[in-house]
């Protein structure tokens, strides 16, 4: 009985769904490109999904197990403060929580920019270049987002250039 | 591919074994030990791992559906991998982000090693708190072993 559905769910590679998160973990947008990909779930348990989420991100960036983080920090700094300037400080890469998120049925990546809003891109496990869409994802966020002088830092994303853009954007990714 | 450490979490959410293949925190400074002591203790640690997989297994069931199992995650630093048995089981393991998936492997340690040598001892208790019955001889050689064996 789902051997079709299954068929098609290996043959498309698809992208189910994009969830934007803010730096304190509110969802501030939320858009499914596919039906079937993922289980159907209401506003509010996105919401509730958006906050869990930015919590875990959280600790999967402390949970790091070489654990350069306080020794080295400090090392480096009385080291490197006598004798070149500030600007030569050398920082240890600064630890980076969740990227990618694997389970049966999906796979989720995660990008995190410098300012601390999450892009979460739900896709089939097969799909490539997940890399690459995210990357165009945010350029579109950049240009018609962060250029609309409407838009309030840190509210939901309501701008339909941007709704009609990543629609056509992922369609074409969708369809190929 | 490095092995750092590895998990069981039981049924009632406790660890109950865990084991760090880490070399012993090295300094390359020789700054004094009190400061690596700042960071948290490996029960801390476990408590953070287990509330990480269980959120995101929860979060995973809800968007997946009842049947789809939470398999990894990995940062820029390291790569976690999760298998849960039938019986509520939860085994995890921490590798570096180069690492394939272990899903296979924390299978194999289920079925050689635990089910041997855990659940098939007869002086082992049927409910493991704080970690009886998991600690015994042949187990630690054989996952060490084991896992030796895979780096």
């Amino acid at each position: 009985m789902r051997l079709p559905s299954f068929e098609l769910y290996i043959t498309t590679r698809t992208v189910f769904a994009l969830i934007i998160i803010n730096k304190a973990g509110g969802l501030i947008y939320n858009r499914t490109f596919h039906d079937g990909g993922l289980n159907k779930i209401s506003t509010n348990d996105y919401l509730v999904l958006a906050g869990t989420f930015h919590g875990v991100h959280a600790i999967t960036a402390r949970l790091n197990p070489l654990q350069p983080r306080t020794t080295t920090n400090r090392a480096s700094l009385s080291s490197t403060t006598t004798g070149a300037g500030a600007g030569d400080l050398v920082r240890p890469e600064p630890p980076s929580g969740l990227e990618v998120l694997e389970t049966e049925n999906f796979r989720m990546q995660c990008f995190t920019t410098l300012t601390g809003i999450k892009f979460l891109l739900f896709a089939d496990t097969t799909q490539a270049n997940v890399d690459l869409t995210m990357r165009r994802v945010y350029d579109l966020y950049t240009d018609y987002v962060m250029k609309n002088p409407f838009y309030q830092l840190e509210m939901p994303v309501r701008c339909d250039m941007f709704d009609r853009r990543l629609g056509s954007y992922i369609r074409e990714i969708n369809n190929r | 591919m490095v092995v750092y450490s590895f998990y069981i979490f039981d049924r009632h959410t406790e660890c109950i074994y865990s084991k760090s293949w880490l070399p012993p925190a090295h300094d390359p400074t020789g700054a004094p030990n009190s400061v690596t002591a700042a960071r948290p203790s490996s029960s801390d640690d476990a408590k953070l791992i287990f509330g990480t997989v269980f959120s995101l297994r929860n979060m995973v069931r809800k968007l997946g559906g009842d049947d789809d199992a939470f398999v990894s995650y990995r940062t820029a630093q390291y790569k976690l991998h999760f298998y849960e048995t039938a019986s509520n089981l939860r085994l995890v393991m921490l590798t570096d982000t180069a690492t394939l998936s272990m899903r296979n492997v924390l299978h194999q340690i289920y079925i050689n090693l635990w089910v041997e040598y855990v659940v098939k001892n007869p002086l082992s208790p049927v409910e493991h708190k704080g970690g009886a019955g998991v600690r015994n001889e042949l187990f630690e050689l054989g996952l060490d072993q084991f896992i030796r064996g895979l780096m």
